[in-house]
C-alpha cells in the first residue's frame, strides 16, 4: 500500500520544500487524506460492523438457466413432454405458443460437497466449492425483457436509471486506495441497457463504475502517450508548477486543489492499473487454479484472476460481466450453448473462490453470482432446443464474507416453474447484499429531486437465512 | 400476500407515516406505541385486506375502512368499530369468523388472517382505535404558489437593483470588482461558452468609455454563439438526445432541427411565453403562418416529441413515454416534481393524483412520431414541415407515376406466373429419396450403389436429377447445408461436385444461375425457385450481409436463394454457420427450392451427397431427391421475361429514389381526443375512473376550450399565462444559476416544498417581475443581471499571502458570503472541448446539422446489438450526436448532461479519469499539436506570449517566460524523437502543460 499513496505524498513534500506556497496550505493539502468533507471516496464507517469489505459482483448476461443449472428438477426430467398451463408474460399472444410442453434438462444432477448442494455436471467446479456457498433457488425478478430485468438487478429499477449497486456501495464505504477507482467493471462488451447498468446516475461522479476491457488498454487513456516517461514526467512537473502557482493566488481553493491532486492520482493510477492487470509475477499454480494461460489477456478466467488483484489493491467494488448483450446466455436456440458459456466461467469462477480462501480473503470479501433471470422449464415443444426468458424463477449464490455457507434457501416448485417457499426479489437480494456490507438499506439514501433516494426504492427485506 | 399488495401496503404506510399527524377531534390522545401499531401493522392489514371491497370505490354493503370516522359511522349492519370495545366491534367479530353471517374476508378473496393479526386489531381496539388521517391536503401556504410580489427597493439607492437585494446578506467586506481580462473572459464564457481572441481582449482592454463593459455583452448577445450556449442550457432540461432511449436506442434522424430551433430561439431572444407555447403546441398555432413559419412551430413540438420511449415495441410502452413527458413537463416550466403523483396523491405538493391524469389525458390525445424499434424497425408518423395538403400535392404527381409502375410489374409477373405454370409438370418423376431434418440434424443420402449395376439411375441427356429443399411448418432458421455428388457409372466414370464444380466462379455469366461443369458442359447446374413455379435465381450479390467471401444467388426478394463460402475459414453470420468452402439453401417462406443437376450424357448414375442444418433454430426442412424430365431450356428461355420484369423493377426503385423530398420534423401532431383513465397506483392494468382533462387543481383547474381537441393549446395558455406563480420565478432563476452557479433558489427542478427556500425571495420576484413585464425576454435578464456590481466581482480577493496578514480569518469568512466574490467555476463539458478546438484553431463555428446515421433501410438495432456510435465533428459540441443507452464519451467524463432525464444543473467532478485524459488522451494531443504548429508559423520569440493570449487571455509573466525556457530546453533532451520533429513536439508538449492547466478550465 506504501506505493500506491507515494506519489502524491512526495509530490507535495516536494512542493513545501521548493515552493512559494505558505506552509498552512500545504499542510492542508497533505491532510486530505484523512478529511472527509468533500472528498466523496474517503473511506466511510457502514451503518454497522461487518465482515465484508468489498465486493466481486460475477454477472451472466443473456439469463442462466436455472433447472439446468443449480435447481434440480427430476420431475421435470420424468414429466418431460408434458402439456402444461401458465399464464406466462413470455408466452402471452405468442404465435406458436398456444400450446407449451415440459422440456427436460440436458444435464444431470449430483450432490456435492459435506452439505451435499445438488449442482449440475455444466458446473463441475462450481460444485466444488459448494461447501462455500449460500445457493439461492428462489430468485425472482419484475421483467422478463433482457433490458429491464438487466437494468433491475443492477440498480433495483426495472424502467429508469438509477445508480447502481456497486455505485451505492461506494457511495457508503468510499475506496481504500485512490489511486484506483472504487468501482471497477471487467467487461468485453456492454451488457443490455449500456452502461446504465454501472453509472452512479444521481449519485456523485466518483462513485460510477470505471469500464474496465479486457485487452492492451484496459482502462481509457491509462497508457502514457508522451514519447518517453522522463517527457511525461517533465510535463506533470511543469503541469504542477503552474497549477500550484495559479492555487496561490486563489487562497487555495479546494476544487483547484483536488483538481491539481487529481493528476498526482491518475499518475499514480497509471503506474498501479497497469500493475495490477500484469499477471507476469502470478505463479504458475495460481495461473493453473483459474485455467489461465500465461500471457493471456483476455477471457472470464483473466477477469476473475485481475478481479483478486484488484480487491488486494483495496478496489471496493468489482463487477465481472461474462459477455454483453449478444454470444451470452440467452439461449433460446439450443441449451447445448450452456455447455459452451458454462466450460468457460466455471473453471475461473471456482479458481476465483479457492484463490481467495486459500489467502484468507474470502473472510473480508463477499462473492455474489447472479443474472438476470432464469429460463423457462417449458417451450413450444418438447424437442425445442432451446429455453426462453423466465422471470419467475432463478438461481443466485452468494459467498464469502458473512455469509452461511453450505445451505441452499428457497424452493421452487417441481418444475422449477414457480418460487413456492422463500422467495428472494431482486429488491431482497440488494437489501441483504448492502446489509452483508454493513448498511440498513432503508437508510443508505440520497437526497435527489426532493426526495431520498435508495436502492431498494420502497421495497426490499434483508434475507436473514442467509447471514452467517 | 401479492406482490402489488406489499408494495400498496408498504407504500401506503411510508405515505402514512411521513405525513404529518393530524388526530381527530372525538379521538382520545393514544400512546405513540398505539399509533405505531396502527401504522405498522392495522393500517396495512386494512389496505391488503379490506380497502378492494370496503373503500372509495362502490364500498360494498355501505362499509368503508379508510377512516376512522367511516368505521364509527359502519355499513348496513351499523357501526363497525366501537373504540375500547373490541366485543362490541363488529369489525373485529368479522374477522374473527365467529358467526357464520359474518365472515370477513369472504372466502372466494382469502384465507382467514392469522391470529397474531387478530390480537393486534383487539389491541387496537381495546386502545381506544386511533386513526391518523392521511393528510390530503398540503401545507396551505407555500412561497413558491403564491402570486408574484413586487418588492420594494430602498430609497436613495445608486446602482443596479439586483445588488439592492443582495446587498443585505453580504455585509461589508466583498471582493474589488475585477480586472477587464477576467471580466472579458468570464462574460465571453458566460455568454457564448467560448474563450475571447486575443483580439477581442485587447480591443476590451483599449476601450475606456464607461460603456465598454454593455457594448461588450451586446456583442456577445448578438452572437450566433450565444445561441448555441445557452439552448443547450434548456435543452438540458428537456434531456435532449439524438436517439430514442428503448432498448435497442434508435437513432432520430430528425431530433437535430428542435436542438436548432431552441438555439435559434435563444438567438432571436424569442419571448419565453411563446417559446413555451410553440413546444407545447406549434402545431395548433400553425394556421395561416408563412411557410418558413410553420415548419418552425412543427419542429418546436420537438420539445414533447423527444420524450423517452421504453421497452421492446414502444408502442406498447407509450403510457412510460407520457409519465416521462409529465415529469419533464413538470421540472421544465412549473419547477414541480409532478411525476410523485403518477401513483399517488403528491405527499408535499398540491397535486393530485386527478391532476396527474388530468394533464395525461391531453398527452393520450397527441400523436406521438414512432422512432423505431427493435419489433417495429420502421419509423413513422414524423411530422411534414408543411400542411398536408401541400405534401399532397407535391406528392401527387410521383404516386401516379408509382401506380402506373406497379400496373405494369403485375401484368408481366402474371403473364409470366402463367407461363411457368406447367413447367415441370405433369411428368414422369422418379423418386430417389426424401428426408427430414431436425433444427440442427444432418443426414446423408444416396441413390444407386457402385457394385449394384440394377441400383443405378438411369439418365438420358438434357434429363435432370434435382434436389428439393423444403420448409416445414415455420420458415425462419432453414439454412442447409448442401453436398451433391453425381457419378458416372461406365463410360467415362465422370464425377460431377457441386461445390468443387460452381465455388471458384459462383456467377459465371449474366443470364442466371446456371452453372456450366467441369467438362465444359455449360447449363449443367441450376438453381432456382419452385414457387410458384420454377423460376431461375437472377440475381447475384457478392460479400452479401458486408461479410467478405459470402456470395448469394436469388430472386428479386432475399429469400430464398443459395449462398457460399469461398473462404478457406468459417463464415458466421446472423445465426447461421457456414464451414470453408460450402454450399447452402434457404428456402422462401413460400415453399420448396431447389438446385439440379441437368444430365450431359446418356447413361447411368449414382447420386451422394450430405445435408445439415446451417442453423440450429426453426425446426427443421425436408428435402426430396428426384429424376424429371429436364426444364433447363425453358429455365433458360426465362430469360426475356425476367429480365423485362427485373428492369421495371429497376426503375422503379429509381423513381422511388425520386420521391419528392418532404422534410419531417420528430414532432407531434393532435391524436384521438379522450379523457385517460385514472390509473391506480400508476399501473395501466388497473383504470380507474376517466379523468376530465384539465389545468392542475391549484393553477386554477380550468377545463378544456374545445373537448374535440387535445387540449395542448390550453395547456400551453395556462402555464404560460402571467398568474401562473412558476414559471416565470422558474426560468428567472435558472438564468440566474448560468450566471452564478447557483440559483437563487437551489433547486432549480423543485420550488415545491421540499425545494429549496429562495436566498433572496425578494430578488427572485424583482427579477421575474421584470420578465413578465418586460415582454420575457431572455436577453433583457442578462443585461441586467450582468450589469450587477455581484456578477462583476473579483473570485478572489487576492493571494494567499494577502489574507494572511492582520484578521486574516475574520476577511476570509467575511468574503465567503454568498455574491460577495464571484464563484469561480470549471468549464462544463462543451466549453472544455469547445476551447481545446478553438486554442487549436480549429473550431468549425459553422452550425450542425442532421448526423451521419446510417441509412434507415439498414436499421436492423436490436436489443443484442443496440445502436451505438461516436460521431466525431469540428462543430462546436452542442452539435455532437448524443445517445441515451451509451453516453458520449466525452461528456460523460467531464459532467455532461444525462439524456434520460431532466438535468437543472451539471454537477462538478474531479476524478483521475480526467486528469488521463489530460495526460493521454487522442484528441487532447492532436489540439496541443495543432496550436503548437500555429505557434511554429511565429518567430520564437512571440511564441510563448502568443500561447499565453490564446490559452489564458493574457500575456505570460517573467517568471513564465524563464519556466517556457527551462521547459523546452529539458523537453529537447527528453524527447526520443527525430530532429526534425524535436521542434513541434517540443511545443506540442509545452502547449499541452497550458491546456492541461487549472487556469485553462477554470473561469475567475
Amino acid at each position: 500500500m506504501s506505493d500506491c499513496t507515494c506519489p502524491r505524498r512526495s509530490f507535495i513534500r516536494s512542493l513545501a520544500a521548493g515552493s512559494t506556497l505558505l506552509p498552512g496550505l500545504v499542510a492542508g493539502l497533505l491532510a486530505d487524506d484523512a478529511r472527509t468533507g468533500d472528498d466523496p471516496l474517503a473511506p466511510r464507517q457502514p451503518h454497522f460492523p461487518a465482515k465484508a469489505k468489498r465486493v466481486i459482483f460475477v454477472y451472466l448476461s443473456g439469463g442462466v438457466s436455472h433447472v439446468d443449472t443449480f435447481d434440480p428438477k427430476p420431475r421435470l426430467f420424468a414429466d418431460h413432454g408434458k402439456e402444461i398451463k401458465a399464464d406466462h408474460p413470455e408466452i402471452k399472444n405468442r404465435p406458436g405458443y398456444e400450446r407449451i410442453f415440459l422440456k427436460r434438462p440436458q444435464w444431470t444432477f449430483e450432490p456435492r460437497g459435506r452439505c451435499g448442494t445438488e449442482v449440475s455436471t455444466l458446473f463441475p467446479h462450481v460444485a466444488g466449492c459448494a461447501d462455500e456457498i449460500a445457493l439461492i433457488r428462489s430468485m425472482h425478478t419484475s421483467h422478463s425483457n433482457h433490458f429491464n430485468a438487466t437494468l433491475g438487478i443492477h440498480t433495483g429499477s426495472f424502467t429508469v436509471a438509477r445508480p447502481s449497486l456497486g455505485a451505492w456501495v461506494s457511495y457508503g464505504l468510499g475506496t481504500e486506495n485512490r489511486n484506483l477507482p472504487s468501482y471497477m467493471v471487467l467487461a468485453p462488451a456492454t451488457p443490455y441497457a449500456g452502461m446504465q447498468v454501472w453509472a452512479s446516475d444521481f449519485l456523485p461522479a466518483e462513485h460510477q463504475g470505471t469500464w474496465v476491457v479486457p485487452g492492451t488498454e484496459p482502462i481509457a487513456n491509462i497508457r502514457r502517450r508522451a514519447s518517453t516517461s522522463r517527457l511525461q514526467d517533465l510535463e506533470r512537473a511543469a503541469l504542477r508548477e503552474r497549477n500550484a502557482a495559479h492555487l496561490a493566488e486563489r487562497a487555495g481553493d479546494p476544487l483547484l486543489a483536488a483538481r491539481l491532486r487529481s493528476f498526482e492520482t491518475a499518475a499514480g493510477m497509471q503506474l498501479e492499473a497497469p500493475d495490477a492487470f500484469d499477471l507476469s509475477k502470478e505463479s504458475d499454480d495460481t495461473l493453473a487454479l483459474y485455467g489461465l494461460k500465461r500471457g493471456q489477456t483476455t477471457g472470464f478466467a483473466w477477469q476473475c484472476l485481475v478481479a483478486r488483484r484488484l480487491c488486494e489493491r483495496g478496489v471496493r467494488f468489482i463487477e465481472l460481466i461474462d459477455t454483453g448483450s449478444s454470444g451470452n446466455w440467452d439461449s433460446h436456440g439450443d441449451m447445448m450453448d450452456h455447455a459452451r458459456l458454462a466450460k468457460n466461467v466455471d473453471h475461473p469462477t471456482a479458481g476465483l473462490l479457492r484463490d481467495l480462501k486459500r489467502r484468507g480473503m474470502l473472510d473480508d470479501t463477499l462473492v455474489v453470482w447472479t443474472t438476470e433471470f432464469g429460463r423457462t422449464p417449458f417451450n413450444s415443444s418438447a424437442d425445442h432446443k432451446g429455453r426462453e426468458h423466465h422471470n419467475w424463477a432463478f438461481s443466485s449464490w452468494l459467498a464469502g464474507a458473512g455469509v452461511k455457507p453450505g445451505i441452499v434457501h428457497g424452493e421452487t416448485d417441481e418444475y422449477g416453474l414457480r418460487v413456492v417457499k422463500d422467495g428472494v426479489h431482486a429488491h431482497d437480494f440488494h437489501a441483504t447484499i448492502l446489509h452483508l456490507m454493513g448498511f440498513d438499506h432503508t437508510k443508505l439514501t440520497f437526497r435527489h429531486s426532493g426526495r431520498d433516494y435508495r436502492l431498494t426504492d420502497v421495497q426490499g427485506n434483508v434475507v436473514n437465512a442467509l447471514l452467517a | 400476500m401479492s406482490r402489488a399488495r406489499l408494495l400498496l401496503s408498504v407504500l401506503l404506510l411510508s405515505v402514512f407515516t411521513l405525513a404529518p399527524l393530524r388526530g381527530q377531534e372525538a379521538q382520545t390522545p393514544s400512546a405513540p406505541e398505539v399509533i405505531e401499531l396502527f401504522e405498522k401493522k392495522i393500517r396495512p392489514l386494512l389496505h391488503a385486506h379490506c380497502i378492494k371491497c370496503h373503500g372509495p370505490e362502490k364500498p360494498k354493503s355501505g362499509l368503508r375502512v379508510d377512516s376512522r370516522r367511516a368505521l364509527l359511522k359502519g355499513g348496513d349492519s351499523g357501526p363497525a368499530l366501537v373504540p375500547g370495545s373490541p366485543e362490541k366491534s363488529l369489525l373485529l367479530k368479522a374477522v374473527r369468523q365467529t358467526d357464520a353471517d359474518l365472515v370477513m374476508p369472504p372466502p372466494k378473496s382469502g384465507p382467514k388472517l392469522p391470529e397474531a393479526a387478530l390480537r393486534d386489531l383487539e389491541t387496537w381496539i381495546k386502545a381506544g382505535a386511533p386513526f391518523p388521517e392521511n393528510s390530503e391536503a398540503p401545507p396551505a401556504k407555500h412561497w413558491a404558489f403564491e402570486p408574484l410580489t413586487d418588492p420594494a427597493i430602498a430609497n436613495g439607492v445608486t446602482g443596479s437593483a439586483v445588488d439592492v437585494f443582495l446587498q443585505a446578506k453580504i455585509g461589508a467586506v466583498v471582493a474589488p470588482p475585477a480586472d477587464k481580462r477576467t471580466l472579458i473572459r468570464r462574460a465571453t464564457y458566460d455568454l457564448t461558452g467560448l474563450p475571447p481572441s486575443p483580439e477581442e481582449v485587447e480591443a476590451f482592454l483599449v476601450d475606456p468609455s464607461p460603456d465598454a463593459f454593455s457594448g461588450l455583452v451586446e456583442r456577445l448577445l448578438a452572437s450566433p454563439a450565444y445561441g448555441e450556449k445557452w439552448g443547450r442550457k434548456w435543452l438540458d432540461v428537456v434531456r435532449y438526445a439524438d436517439t430514442a432511449g428503448e432498448n435497442s436506442d434508435y437513432p432520430v434522424a430528425n431530433a437535430w432541427r428542435y436542438r436548432n430551433y431552441v438555439i435559434d430561439a435563444f438567438n432571436r431572444d424569442k419571448p419565453y411565453d411563446q417559446f413555451i407555447r410553440e413546444q407545447i403546441a406549434g402545431d395548433l398555432l400553425a394556421e395561416g403562418v408563412s411557410p418558413e413559419r410553420y415548419a418552425e412551430l412543427i419542429v418546436a413540438t420537438g420539445y414533447l416529441a423527444i420524450a423517452r420511449r421504453f421497452g421492446h415495441d414502444t408502442d406498447k410502452d407509450m403510457h412510460l413515454t407520457h409519465e416521462d413527458v409529465i415529469d419533464t413537463l413538470g421540472k421544465s416550466v412549473l419547477g414541480l416534481t409532478l411525476g410523485c403523483a403518477r401513483c399517488h396523491n403528491h405527499k408535499y405538493d398540491p397535486v393530485t393524483a386527478r391532476d396527474y391524469y388530468a394533464l395525461y389525458g391531453i398527452l393520450s390525445s397527441t400523436r406521438f412520431p414512432f422512432p423505431g424499434c427493435e419489433a417495429k424497425q420502421a419509423p413513422r408518423d414524423f411530422v411534414p414541415l408543411v400542411p398536408a395538403d401541400q405534401v399532397e400535392a407535391e406528392l401527387k404527381p410521383w404516386r401516379d407515376e408509382m401506380a402506373k409502375l406497379d400496373g405494369q410489374l403485375k401484368r408481366l409477373e402474371t403473364e409470366f406466373a402463367a407461363a411457368r405454370k406447367g413447367l415441370g409438370s405433369p411428368a414422369t418423376v422418379v423418386s430417389l429419396g426424401t428426408g427430414e431434418l431436425k433444427p440442427a440434424g444432418e443426414q446423408s443420402f444416396h441413390a444407386g450403389q457402385g457394385d449394384d449395376p440394377r441400383s443405378w439411375v438411369t439418365v438420358g441427356a438434357g434429363e435432370m436429377i434435382q434436389f428439393t429443399l423444403l420448409p416445414r411448418a415455420n420458415h425462419g432458421a432453414d439454412s442447409t447445408l448442401l453436398e451433391l455428388e453425381v457419378v458416372e457409372q461406365g463410360g467415362k466414370g465422370r464425377t460431377w461436385n457441386l461445390t468443387n464444380d460452381v465455388l471458384p466462379d459462383f456467377f459465371e455469366g449474366g443470364a442466371g444461375a446456371r452453372h456450366s461443369d467441369g467438362f465444359g458442359n455449360k447449363g449443367v447446374w441450376l438453381l432456382y425457385d419452385l414457387v410458384p413455379g420454377p423460376t431461375l435465381f437472377t440475381v447475384f450479390a457478392r460479400d452479401a450481409d458486408k461479410t467478405p467471401g459470402l456470395q448469394v444467388w436469388r430472386g428479386s426478394a432475399p429469400v430464398p436463394g443459395a449462398f457460399i463460402n469461398v473462404r478457406d475459414e468459417v463464415i458466421r453470420f446472423a445465426t447461421v454457420t457456414l464451414p470453408a468452402r460450402s454450399l447452402a439453401l434457404h428456402p422462401g417462406p413460400g415453399g420448396p427450392m431447389a438446385v439440379a443437376w441437368q444430365s450431359p450424357i446418356d447413361g447411368a448414375v449414382i447420386v451422394k451427397g450430405r445435408v445439415a442444418k446451417a442453423d440450429p433454430g426453426g425446426d427443421g426442412v425436408a428435402w426430396t431427391l428426384e429424376r424429371r424430365p429436364g426444364i433447363g431450356n425453358d429455365l433458360g428461355a426465362q430469360k426475356p421475361a425476367l429480365e423485362a420484369i427485373t428492369a421495371l423493377k429497376r426503375q422503379q426503385e429509381e423513381w422511388t429514389r425520386k420521391k419528392p423530398r418532404v422534410d419531417v420534423a420528430y414532432g407531434v401532431i393532435e391524436g384521438k381526443a379522450a379523457d385517460a383513465r385514472l390509473q391506480n397506483r400508476g399501473e395501466p392494468e388497473q383504470p380507474g375512473d376517466p379523468v376530465p382533462r384539465r389545468n392542475l387543481e391549484f393553477l386554477g383547474g380550468q377545463g378544456l376550450s374545445d373537448p374535440g381537441k387535445s387540449g395542448r393549446l390550453d395547456l400551453a395558455r395556462w402555464l404560460t399565462d402571467p398568474r401562473n406563480p412558476l414559471t416565470a420565478r422558474v426560468m428567472v432563476n435558472r438564468l440566474w444559476q448560468g450566471h452564478f452557479g447557483r440559483g437563487i433558489v437551489a433547486t432549480p427542478s423543485d420550488f415545491g416544498t421540499r425545494g429549496a427556500e429562495p436566498t433572496h425571495p425578494g430578488l427572485l420576484d424583482h427579477l421575474a417581475g421584470r420578465f413578465v413585464a418586460g415582454g420575457w425576454s431572455v436577453k433583457a435578464m442578462h443585461r441586467l443581471i450582468m450589469q450587477s456590481a455581484a456578477y462583476q466581482r473579483a473570485s478572489t480577493a487576492g493571494p494567499v499571502a494577502a489574507l494572511n496578514t492582520t484578521g486574516a480569518q475574520s476577511d476570509r469568512g467575511a468574503i465567503d458570503a454568498p455574491y460577495a466574490k464571484f464563484s469561480r467555476r470549471r468549464l462544463d463539458a462543451e466549453e472544455i472541448r469547445d476551447a481545446l478546438l478553438a486554442a487549436g484553431q480549429e473550431l468549425d463555428r459553422s452550425p450542425g446539422a442532421g448526423h451521419p446515421f446510417p441509412p434507415e433501410s439498414q436499421w436492423k438495432f436490436t436489443q443484442h446489438n443496440p445502436f451505438k456510435a461516436v460521431y466525431e465533428t469540428r462543430r462546436r459540441s452542442v452539435y455532437l450526436m448524443t445517445q441515451r443507452i451509451q453516453r458520449h464519451p466525452f461528456l460523460a467524463l467531464f459532467d455532461g448532461p444525462d439524456t434520460n432525464a431532466s438535468t437543472a444543473r451539471r454537477e462538478t467532478s474531479t476524478v483521475p479519469t480526467q486528469a488521463l485524459y489530460f495526460l493521454n488522451d487522442p484528441f487532447f494531443h492532436a489540439r496541443a499539436e495543432s496550436l503548437a504548429k500555429a505557434l511554429l508559423a511565429l518567430p520564437e520569440a512571440e511564441r510563448v506570449a502568443a500561447a499565453h493570449r490564446t490559452c489564458f487571455q493574457r500575456p505570460p509573466t517573467d517568471s513564465e517566460r524563464e519556466g517556457a525556457r527551462r521547459f523546452m530546453e529539458a523537453c529537447r533532451a527528453a524527447l526520443g524523437v527525430a530532429p526534425d520533429k524535436t521542434e513541434l513536439a517540443a511545443w506540442s508538449a509545452y502547449v499541452r502543460t497550458l491546456l492541461g492547466s487549472n487556469e485553462f478550465i477554470y473561469l475567475d
